[in-house]
Parts: structure tokens; C-alpha cells; sequence
């Protein structure tokens, strides 16, 4: 193939510490990057890496730029600013009488027998919570209508207390959206700078308190997302970027940045959401229909579960307890990753994050200022990094100043060596992630040695041996890219988008023409915003559904069905799997005594299947069959089993071929992944570069992948 | 049976597996359930039990409900003996059997595995109407059981899966609305999800490792619970609540009196010296009793602790019948439920002494509405309770303020207000206001929980109303200085002008279209001297309209800068020394 002809595929995942790139060339090329990340605006982290990557092709950036036709990007910035509560200074503007919907979260307490739960601090405080005198009924008239000398007081005081986003929510918009059209408009007319969100443009369904959140985080999150995107485009263009940029969503698809930037709350899991899409990639690779993905980054450490090959998704999640309706994938966050630092509670406890170190001032051997004692630090201590090369060398360690200080800060006050500290370190912070598994699968009832484990994150394989043994894990397996995972996985995401409509009726009386018109409707409105967005018609693929419910039910269920079922007009095949599937979910059905079915939504998904690389193997430079070829030296390092610290063999994991079998205790060393396999294991290379660890007393005759199936055949 | 090696993670797998599997029967139950008191405000209970059953989890949605499955599965093993079979359908409501409301009416499915019985899958939910005299089941005139509900001792619906179309019909024929049925056949539902969950469970692990781990998981539950009743010091402790109106007699007022003792890790909770039952439906049942006993002990205690037969082994109820907590056959109880908060008063008054951080200041007690009517563009009957106007604040405790909007102690933020626009659509009446009450949360250290203000326009003539509760006469209390919370109350007023203030037990029948209700719930009490409380709060609670400019000054003694709202900090650490003092 010629260089003139290549194009390149770009994933970008940017975390609280490093910005992951994993770039594939349709020559079969991969390359695997990292930068630090920069927290003050992200889009510099992105761009300085894409800089980098053209240094290491040897091409000028320009060229490099032309040759990238799509990006695929994944953030946390909107996670992160729900998480520590820094999105936009936000106003509500509600219905007169309901000011306090949003706080009052329909009164509930997660915790019935713990009376020092608080509520949750509301995205919007009441002060800036406004009411305006306004009434749609339940029919949708308009009983009272705008008075727009009420707003003029309200935008008054708004400009007042400097808010930067407004949400706008009325009663029973989802049957009449006029109101909220009026005020909407009126204050993008009079505060044209702020960012302003109506109910109906995010969420329009019936249900207030779930529409009211959704569209406050919508406005929160907003102003953060839109300032970055237009940051990051403006950046992009500037270096003459002509390809697609395309955004994660939660929902495990991709969106152009314009929908983002309108529809923020998309965004929410952004960053972690492509973990389980390439966990379903490699787990089918394998021959495995479930598994369960663990990436540890700097900052925080995700869980995910992939069941019969899909990742779970519900519109019935919550971030940091704050509902959000939009559907969502469902990932375990927890605060543990290479930058949490280790300190000592009240009562004298060794204790790790969440707070993290972050990528400034970083933990102390990065020597960027850091001055507390991170995971990255114990693990240097413990001498499963090596000082030298750290990402294959791009960063030096001072292995001395993090003795010197882990000593001061943790040893003297629990009577330690340096040592001794880092080794605590390294065990508590095992629990604290082996909590994030069992959080994601034995808290929904399955078991996680049941589970193929895929362990992502540069530092990720150091501690997946002791989570595992914690849990009893036999195996777990550390993929080629398990240092950019997600910015993998981000490759593997298709454009997604939903549509749906409402028609209420009486199945039985369900009108044939009008019930083809609206998903014919919709899949021209899919047709035109995903051929914008440059997918032919042949790459569309349409998953259509329809809500359905017992009459007299207030729940709907939603049904899956097929497209030669719609255009087929085929309801009473369709009727037959809803009783099915009613009696599935819930435990019953209604066929026998001829209840009647009512039909409240009709639904289409219509998903713009993308191009994928063709493999996610990263690309080696030379492979050798020989373990010892692979030698590099002997080191120190702490292995936990005998609690003491015992020179290990070190190799090369890049240039290891396939099919070669490393005993433990010994270190495995990639520029960008390192694997500690303690005494309890042994590891095998597989094809594309991947590794498996498995756990030598409990599988003694070797890795095998029936020992791990035959359970969970029967019951998952 | 061989001897099984208890494996530590396995232990931990059954338990999260129990729980998971309730949950999942909660989810099924929420998503097909008609009655919006079941899928909106979730008034129900699922469980799992063992063969003798004891329970192995179940998921709370309201607690005061959760307590007496585990007793009745016990009445019905008993009853049926060796005559349980595999597609057994069991229903049951009678108080006088462990029930602990009529309306509260329980399905129990049996477990088989290899055609041994391996436990019980149980669902509870109010249902919205069960016979007697007043739709809805609240009747504050009855004396007897009878005028309340039709009594459901435990009988089988369906026997080895096949339906008794005889029972079925005699039951619904003498219930008002249609969907209650297609609520019972829900719950129905729900415990078969239950049944095919643990089968599966049980499958994979075998009967011999279940019945070992299930054995040790009550054990060491059973450890964790005793561990926490030694940190309770050792002695007796007496506490006392009262309950006002009986529904019958203007003015009449009957005393709740705890008697408990600890020693070291046993605990009795002894009731016997409250007064006598009463002539109307203010009386408990055994079961709502204990229920109530228990929930409140574990807000005292690690909440982390699982919930099964473990943890309620070391705790001893005396609650002998003929009291008010427990009355005799055949007096009427629907009011039971709601002696929850009086009993949760007397306990934490008697136990607040020796665990000062353990205890809350009162919470508000429930004052509640229940409608019935026609929905005239659906032309159908509903009934309603309106949930959303009957949640007040939490009492204080030490180190944080009391939670806001959270309703009865009972289900303690369990219960959920319905959805406004699925109300509108549920009902004809329409929601003109539902907030926060300014100045309604106690004065302390620690802030009451705030109470909530409730207005609607009643949207169909010939509308009946059933009031129950309390907390209309008392105020509830404070704690260690703090001040208690505004009472609660209800008043119509009809499209003529005139008013109407309801009593605590009311029944009021043909309330006209256009109608205004208003209710008020109380706030919780506050817990410790307010002018102890930090200023950054006030600050802040002032600036959200909770606290009044004039209760900072009066209760919290902040000074204020003259005629504006910044606060003079030297001149209010003055004022409150100057309070101090005067102690």
C-alpha cells in the first residue's frame, strides 16, 4: 500500500492523569501513546499528543493531521465535574408551587436504617431555584400563561448572583412544550452568553423529577463540555484537522461534537464507557460470552460487566445519586488508581485515596512538586517499576527522594521502613479495588471466578494478581492495548442514535398507515443526521421497539422487535413475545384471560456501523520464541505471598512471541504495561500480543478456559 | 449429608445472591403493579425465606411491612404441615394470624428443589382496597375487624399450580376494585421470579453447600448483631410516648411505655405497661408491634448489617395482647401500622440517655389523606393516598441535621412521593403546591428536617376523604436543647368559602369539584442548644428561605447588621454567651 493512500483512526481517552491515544492505520498499522494529561484544559494534553505521535511516525504534524480521517474521543471532564461538584453556577426555572422538586428527590433515603445519610447537595442550590406563575394541565392546556415582566425580574437576578447555565423545567411539558419554548427563547434573547436548556430539548417524557434532573445536569455540565469542545475544535482546526471528530457517549455509542455540546448529559460516563465495548471485543475473541473489565488510571478505577456479550445499559441511572434518565452504561467507579495517595486516618489507620495525586503535582517520583506518598510511589519502592524506564523511559523516576519521603510522611508515624509503608500501601489499596469488582458482580449476584477478568491500565497488571487472589479469581488476561483501553474501545463504537415518538393506543386499534408513519418518520430523520454525518444508507442499521403494557399497567416494557415485524405490520406476532417476555422479567403473564396490551411509545435506535481496525493487537517490532531471548536482568521486588522482597527475572514482554510460557515470581515489562506475576502464578503469551495470568494451584494443568465456563453455562 | 467446608467468599456470594434475588422481586413488582400506591410510592415488601422460615433477606421498601412474613410463613407451615406442594399459591392478610395490617395482603409461593421444600418466596403490598366498610380499608369508626376488611387467613389460591377458581372468586367478589386482583396476580408474579431465581441458585451450588452457608450466614449475622448490642451499656431504661384520639372519643389519650433491658448481649424490649387496647382502630397488631421495635433498634446500629433471621434471634419482644399495641380478637387495627412513630419516641427517650450519639430527636408523625373517587375522563374509580403531603422532616442527631421530607419513621424514606404529572394523570386533582416549609425544621445544633406544605384542587365531585394520623396536638420533641417542630394539619376549603378542619380520624364524604385542600407536615425536632449551631449554616439557611430572619434571631441568636441581612458576628457571639449564661 502506498503512504499516500494511508488513513488513520484515532482513539483519544483522557483521564485525570494521562491522555491515552491507540492510533490504526488501514495498512493493519498500531500504535500505542501516552501523554500527561492537563487538567486546566484537556484539549492541550490532546493536541500535544497528537504531536508526539507525528514525532514518532518521523512525519511533520501537517502530514500526519491529513492522514487522520476520524477521531474518536472520549472525556471525563463532565464526570469530573459532577463528581467534585465544580460544574456551571446553575439556575432552575420551574413551575410556580414546585420549587423544591429537584432537592426533594421524591423523598427518598437510599439508607432506611442510617440516620446520619444525608441527601444529596442539589445541582442547583434553592436560593437560584426561580418559580414562574405558569400552568399546563394534565391534558396539555395552557391554563395560565407566560407573563414575561416575572421573567424580566428573574433574568435580573440572575445576572445578579453571576449564574453561567440555565435549566428550564414546567409542569407537564412533555404534553405541551409551548411554555418552555417561550421562556427558552426569551433568555437566549436576553443573556445570550449563558448556556440555557429546556426540559423538552433533553428529556421529553413524562415524569417530572426524573426531567427536572436530567435537564439540571444537562445545564451543569453544559457550560464545562461547550467550553471544552469549542476549545478543542477551535485547537484541532487551527492545525488544519479536516476529519471527523466523534464524542463517546454513556451509552457506549459515539456523537459528533455538536449534538454534545447541546445535549451534555450524553456525556456523563464518556470516559469509561468504551471499557466494557472492548471487554465484549476481547471476551468474544476468546470465546467467552461473559466478562468483567477492571482499568485502573491514575485517578480512578472502573468495573464493568459484559453478560452474553453485551454491556449493560439502563435509563435508570444515577451519578453520585443524581438521577439521569438518558441511557447510561452501567460502570462501578471507584477512587483508586496510580496517583491515590496513601495517609493515616484519625485512628491510625494506613489508608489510599480517593484523593489522587493526579498527573501535577503528580506522586513524588515523577518530580513534578508532589510531595505525598501515591500507589505509583510504593509501586517504584516495591520494584515492579523500574526508575529507568518508566513508559519505556519517557519519564525518569527518583526512586531516592520517594524513599526519603514515603519514610517521612507514612514509616515514621506507623514505626516502618520506607518499604515496609509501600508494601501496606500496595495491600491496601488491592482491597480497596478488589471492592470495586465484587461491587460489580457479586453485589448483582454473579460470581466473579466465573468471569474471564480483563485487566486494563499501565499499572493495572501489578495489582490485578493480588485483587485476584483476593477474590479468588483463577485468571485474568492483560490484553496488547490494556494500557489504552478505553481509547481502544473507542475505535470499536458505532454512531448511535435514539428516536422516539409517542402514540398511545389500544393495541388492538393500532392504525396501520399511521403506525408506518412514524417510523418512517424517524428513519428518515436517522437517514439524514447520520448521512451528515457521512455513513451511507447501506451502513445503517435500525433496531426498532415498541413500549408496551397490560392496560391498566403503569410501567412499560420495552420490546425489542425486528424490522420485517414493522413493515410487515406484524402486531400479533409481536403481542406472542410480549406475553413471553412479560412473563420472563416479571414472573407472569396475562394471555390466558385475553387482557389487553396498550401501546404508549414506538421507538428507533438507528446505529451508523462505522469502520473498525481490524484487529486491536498492538504492532511488534520483533517477536522471539525464546523466553530467554526476552531476559532483560534480575531485580529486586516485594512479593506479597512471603511478604519480603526477592530478586525476580525481568523480561521483555514487547518481543515475546506466542505461546510462551513464564513461571512466576517475575516481572513482565512493556513500555507501556507492566504484569507482576507473584509466586501464586504463571502466564502464557497468546496471539495479537495479549497475555494470560492464571493462578498455578488452581489450575494446575494449565490455563484453561473450561474450568472457568462450567459454572456459569447454567446460571448467568 | 457431608460435612461442607464453609467458603468465606461463597458466604458472602449467598448473601449478596439473597439480596439481589428481593431486589430483583421489587423491580417486577414496582413495573407491573396498577395501584399507585404500590408502583409509585413502592408500599411493599418482597422476601425469601427458608423452609422453616426464616428469613434469608428481603428488600424494605417499607419496614413497618417487613417483619411479619417471616412470622406468618411460620402460622402457614404450621397450618398446612405436609399438605405444601410444588405451584402452591398462598394468600394471606388476617391480623389475628401474624398479619400486620388487613390491607397489607401477603403471597407466599414454596420453593421445591428436587422435590424437597428449600423455602419461600413472599410479596406484601397495600393494597388499595380489601372489603369492609369504607373503600380503601381506613375506617375510623369500626370497633370490629369486620367493619375494616374482609379477614384472609392463610388459604390457597392456586394448589400444585392449578387455580381454585372458587376461592379466587368468593375472595375478589367481596373486594370494590378490579385492580386489585391484577395486583395480587402480580405479586404472584414477583414470587415466581423469586422461586426461579433461588431454584437456579440452589442448582448450581447444591442443597448441601446452601444449607450450610445459610446456616453460617445467620450465625454470623447473628455474631454482628450480638457485637452491637454489647456496645449498649449495660441497665434498664424507660421511656414513654403518648397516642391522641382514638377515633371514638374527643380528647382521649393512651400511653406507649418501653421497658428495656440489656445484658450484654441480649436485649428485651418490654411493652407491657402501655394502656389498654382502645374501642376504636388505634390499635397495634403483635406483629406491626415488633415490627416497629425492631426497625427503630436498627437505626441504632451498624446499618450495614444483613438482614435476616440472624439479626432479629438476639432481640425479645414483650408485647402482650390487650394492649394497644397488640389487641385482642376481634377489635379492629388498621390504624396499627401508624403507632410506629410513638413506639420509635419511647425507645429512642428511654435509650437516649446512655447512647446520646445514637438517638434521633422526634420525627414527625404521619397525618395522612386517603381520596377515592371517579376519574371523570377516565371514568374509572381510584384511590389514592396522598403520600406526597404526609412526608415531614427527621429528628436531629448528634453531628447532622435531621433529613427533609423524609415521612414517618415506619418507612424512614422508603415510601416515595408520586411523581407529579403521573399523579395529574393517576387522579383528577390537580397539584397547585408541594415545598419546603420555611422555619418548619426544629431549632438546634443539628437542624429538624424540614416539613412540607401540600396544596391541591380537588378535580371530581363526590369525592371522599379518610384522614389518619397524628401529630396534630403535640409538637414533637427536641433533644438535648433543641426545640421541636410546628404540628400538622389539614383544612378544606369548599368553592362556598366555608372550611373544614378534619380530626385526626375523619371520614368526610361528598366533597365538592374545585374544592382547595391544604395539609401541612410538621418538621423533626432539632438536637442540641440552637445558638450552638455554626454560623456558615444558618448563613446558608437563611439565604435558601428556610430559616426566618426573626427564628435566627429568636432561637439561633444571630445579630444582624441594622435593617439588612449580613450578620454581625462579634455582636452574636455576645448574644449567645450573654444565652448561655442564663441557662
Amino acid at each position: 500500500m502506498q503512504e499516500s493512500v494511508i488513513k488513520y483512526k484515532l482513539g483519544i481517552d483522557v483521564g485525570g492523569t494521562f491522555t491515552d491515544f491507540f492510533l490504526v492505520g488501514n495498512d493493519a498499522s498500531s500504535l500505542v501513546h501516552k501523554t500527561l494529561s492537563t487538567p486546566e484544559d484537556s484539549s492541550i494534553g490532546f493536541i500535544t499528543g497528537i504531536n508526539e505521535i507525528a514525532e514518532k511516525l518521523n512525519m511533520p504534524p501537517e502530514t500526519f493531521i491529513e492522514k487522520i480521517d476520524t477521531i474518536v474521543h472520549g472525556t471525563t471532564v463532565a464526570t469530573n465535574a459532577m463528581l467534585t461538584m465544580k460544574g456551571a453556577k446553575t439556575a432552575l426555572l420551574t413551575t410556580k408551587g414546585f420549587r423544591d422538586a429537584l432537592e426533594m428527590r421524591r423523598g427518598v433515603r437510599e439508607e432506611r436504617y442510617n440516620n446520619h445519610y444525608l441527601n444529596v447537595k442539589p445541582l442547583v442550590p434553592r436560593y437560584l431555584r426561580f418559580c414562574v406563575d405558569e400552568r399546563i394541565d394534565a391534558q396539555g392546556n395552557s391554563l395560565q400563561s407566560i407573563d414575561f415582566a416575572e421573567l424580566d425580574e428573574i433574568i435580573h437576578k440572575i445576572q445578579s448572583e453571576n449564574v453561567e447555565a440555565v435549566a428550564i423545567c414546567l409542569m407537564n411539558s412533555y404534553l405541551n412544550n409551548e411554555h418552555e419554548k417561550q421562556i427558552a427563547h426569551y433568555f437566549r434573547e436576553a443573556l445570550p452568553n449563558l448556556f440555557i436548556c429546556a426540559s423538552f430539548e433533553v428529556l421529553p417524557s413524562i415524569r417530572f423529577y426524573e426531567r427536572v434532573s436530567t435537564t439540571c445536569i444537562n445545564a451543569y455540565i453544559g457550560v464545562v463540555i461547550d467550553r471544552y469542545l469549542q476549545s478543542l475544535v477551535s485547537k484541532l482546526n487551527n492545525i488544519n484537522f479536516n476529519g471527523k471528530l466523534m464524542i463517546m457517549q454513556s451509552n457506549g455509542g459515539i456523537v459528533t461534537p455538536e449534538v454534545a455540546r447541546k445535549i451534555a448529559a450524553v456525556t456523563v460516563l464518556s470516559g469509561p464507557a468504551a471499557a466494557p465495548i472492548a471487554g465484549a471485543y476481547y471476551a468474544q475473541m476468546l470465546g467467552f460470552e461473559h466478562c468483567i473489565t477492571m482499568d485502573m488510571g491514575g485517578t480512578s478505577f472502573d468495573a464493568s460487566l459484559v453478560v452474553n456479550g453485551k454491556c449493560i445499559t439502563s435509563t435508570e441511572g444515577e451519578i453520585d445519586r443524581h438521577r439521569i434518565a438518558l441511557p447510561t452504561l452501567d460502570i462501578i467507579t471507584i477512587g483508586a488508581g496510580g496517583g491515590s495517595i496513601g495517609w493515616i486516618d484519625k485512628g491510625g489507620l494506613l489508608k489510599m485515596g480517593p484523593q489522587s495525586a493526579g498527573s501535577l503535582p503528580g506522586p513524588i517520583s515523577y518530580m513534578r512538586g508532589g510531595t505525598q506518598p501515591a500507589c505509583t510511589d510504593a509501586d517504584l519502592i516495591l520494584g515492579y517499576l523500574d526508575a529507568n524506564f518508566f513508559a519505556g523511559g519517557k519519564y525518569l523516576l527518583n526512586k531516592e527522594k520517594t524513599l526519603d519521603i514515603t519514610e517521612n510522611r507514612l514509616g515514621k508515624t506507623l514505626n516502618l521502613t520506607a518499604q515496609q509503608a509501600a508494601a501496606g500501601m500496595y495491600r491496601v489499596i488491592n482491597m480497596n479495588m478488589a471492592q470495586g469488582v465484587r461491587q460489580v458482580s457479586v453485589e448483582r449476584g454473579y460470581d466473579p471466578r466465573e468471569f474471564l477478568l480483563i485487566c486494563a491500565g499501565g499499572a493495572g497488571a501489578i495489582h490485578a494478581g493480588e485483587i485476584c487472589r483476593e477474590l479468588e479469581i483463577p485468571m485474568f488476561m492483560v490484553p496488547a492495548v490494556a494500557s489504552i483501553f478505553c481509547a481502544a474501545g473507542m475505535l470499536l463504537g458505532d454512531l448511535k442514535h435514539d428516536y422516539v415518538r409517542s402514540y398511545l393506543s389500544n393495541y388492538s386499534n393500532i392504525n396501520r398507515k399511521q403506525f408506518l408513519k412514524l417510523f418512517d418518520d424517524m428513519k428518515k430523520e436517522a437517514e439524514k443526521t447520520l448521512s451528515d454525518e457521512g455513513i451511507e444508507k447501506s451502513k445503517i442499521e435500525y433496531y426498532p421497539s415498541l413500549d408496551l403494557r397490560y392496560i391498566g399497567q403503569f410501567h412499560e416494557v420495552p420490546m425489542e422487535v425486528e424490522m420485517e415485524q414493522i413493515l410487515g405490520f406484524k402486531l400479533d406476532d409481536i403481542k406472542e413475545a410480549f406475553h413471553k417476555e412479560h412473563n420472563r422479567k416479571y414472573g407472569y403473564e396475562l394471555k390466558a384471560e385475553g387482557t389487553q396490551l396498550e401501546m404508549i411509545n414506538v421507538r428507533l435506535r438507528a446505529v451508523g456501523v462505522t469502520e473498525k481496525p481490524d484487529s486491536l493487537s498492538s504492532s511488534k517490532s520483533t517477536n522471539t520464541n525464546l523466553l530467554q531471548s526476552a531476559f532483560k536482568g534480575m531485580r529486586e521486588a516485594y512479593v506479597p505471598e512471603v511478604d519480603e522482597m526477592q530478586l525476580l527475572p525481568v523480561y521483555d514482554g514487547d518481543i515475546l512471541g506466542e505461546g510462551i510460557l513464564i513461571k512466576g515470581p517475575a516481572i513482565i515489562e512493556q513500555i507501556n504495561t507492566t504484569i507482576f506475576l507473584s509466586s501464586t502464578y504463571h502466564c502464557e503469551t497468546i496471539t495479537g500480543g495479549s497475555f494470560i495470568v492464571y493462578n498455578k494451584m488452581l489450575m494446575p494443568e494449565g490455563y484453561n478456559k473450561k474450568s472457568l465456563t462450567r459454572k456459569t453455562s447454567n446460571n448467568v | 449429608m457431608s460435612k461442607i467446608k464453609i467458603d468465606t467468599i461463597l458466604l458472602s456470594i449467598f448473601q449478596r445472591a439473597f439480596k439481589s434475588i428481593t431486589d430483583e422481586m421489587s423491580i417486577s413488582l414496582m413495573k407491573t403493579t396498577r395501584s399507585p400506591i404500590l408502583c409509585e410510592a413502592k408500599d411493599f415488601v418482597t422476601g425469601l425465606y427458608d423452609a422453616s422460615g426464616n428469613m434469608l433477606e428481603q428488600t424494605e421498601n417499607l419496614p413497618i411491612l417487613s417483619f411479619s412474613l417471616g412470622p406468618v410463613c411460620k402460622v402457614i407451615l404450621k397450618q398446612y404441615e405436609n399438605e405444601i406442594y410444588p405451584g402452591d399459591v398462598i394468600i394471606h392478610n388476617d391480623v389475628f394470624s401474624m398479619g400486620n395490617q388487613n390491607n397489607d395482603v401477603a403471597i407466599f409461593k414454596p420453593i421445591f428443589v428436587e422435590e424437597k421444600l428449600m423455602g419461600w418466596s413472599a410479596a406484601k403490598g397495600h393494597q388499595a382496597d380489601i372489603g369492609g366498610a369504607v373503600q380503601g380499608g381506613y375506617n375510623p369508626n369500626a370497633t370490629e375487624v369486620w367493619q375494616e376488611a374482609l379477614r384472609i387467613p392463610a388459604i390457597k389460591i392456586y394448589e400444585k399450580g392449578i387455580l381454585r377458581k372458587d376461592v379466587w372468586n368468593l375472595i375478589f367478589a367481596n373486594i370494590r376494585l378490579s385492580m386489585v386482583p391484577e395486583d395480587i396476580k402480580a405479586q404472584i408474579g414477583a414470587c415466581s421470579l423469586g422461586e426461579r431465581r433461588l431454584i437456579n441458585f440452589i442448582n448450581k451450588y447444591g442443597i448441601d453447600s446452601f444449607e450450610a452457608h445459610k446456616k453460617e450466614l445467620f450465625n454470623s449475622t447473628e455474631r454482628m448483631m450480638r457485637a452491637e448490642i454489647t456496645s449498649v451499656p449495660n441497665g434498664i431504661y424507660e421511656g414513654s410516648s403518648k397516642v391522641y384520639y382514638d377515633g371514638k372519643h374527643l380528647g382521649s389519650v393512651f400511653e406507649i411505655k418501653s421497658r428495656i433491658t440489656v445484658n450484654d448481649e441480649d436485649i428485651i424490649f418490654d411493652f407491657s405497661k402501655s394502656s389498654p387496647q382502645t374501642n376504636g382502630f388505634v390499635n397495634g397488631t403483635y406483629t406491626s408491634s415488633c415490627s416497629a421495635i425492631t426497625l427503630t433498634f436498627l437505626q441504632m446500629v451498624n446499618p450495614n448489617i444483613p438482614h435476616n433471621e440472624g439479626m432479629i434471634k438476639p432481640l425479645t419482644y414483650i408485647v402482650p395482647e390487650g394492649i394497644i399495641l397488640n389487641a385482642s380478637y376481634p377489635k379492629a387495627t388498621t390504624f396499627g401500622n401508624h403507632l410506629c412513630p410513638q413506639i420509635a419516641d419511647s425507645i429512642f427517650k428511654a435509650l437516649g440517655p446512655a447512647m446520646p450519639h445514637r438517638v434521633t430527636a422526634g420525627w414527625n408523625h404521619l397525618l395522612c389523606s386517603l381520596f377515592t373517587g371517579n376519574h371523570p375522563l377516565k371514568g374509572e374509580k381510584y384511590v389514592d393516598i396522598c403520600f406526597m403531603g404526609l412526608k415531614g422532616g427527621s429528628g436531629a442527631l448528634q453531628g447532622d441535621d435531621g433529613y427533609d421530607h423524609i415521612g414517618m419513621i415506619d418507612a424512614s424514606g422508603g415510601l416515595l412521593d408520586q411523581d407529579y404529572e403521573m399523579y395529574e394523570q393517576q387522579t383528577p386533582h390537580r397539584i397547585i403546591k408541594h415545598e419546603y416549609i420555611k422555619d418548619s425544621g426544629g431549632a438546634g445544633t443539628w437542624r429538624g428536617g424540614l416539613g412540607v406544605e401540600t396544596i391541591l384542587k380537588i378535580g371530581s365531585d363526590d369525592t371522599t376523604m379518610v384522614v389518619f394520623g397524628d401529630g396534630d396536638v403535640e409538637e414533637n420533641y427536641g433533644l438535648f436543647g433543641g426545640k421541636g417542630s410546628i404540628l400538622n394539619s389539614i383544612e378544606l376549603l369548599f368553592p362556598d368559602g366555608k372550611t373544614l378542619k378534619p380530626l385526626s380520624k375523619d371520614l368526610i364524604e361528598n366533597i365538592p369539584a374545585n374544592t382547595i385542600y391544604r395539609q401541612i407536615a410538621g418538621g423533626g425536632g432539632g438536637f442540641g442548644l440552637p445558638q450552638n449551631r455554626n454560623i456558615d449554616s444558618i448563613a446558608d439557611d437563611l439565604r435558601n428561605e428556610i430559616v426566618s430572619k426573626e427564628k435566627a434571631m429568636s432561637d439561633y441568636k444571630i445579630a444582624f447588621s441594622q435593617n439588612t441581612n449580613s450578620i454581625e458576628l462579634i455582636k452574636t457571639a455576645e448574644l449567645r454567651a450573654a444565652s448561655l449564661e442564663n441557662k
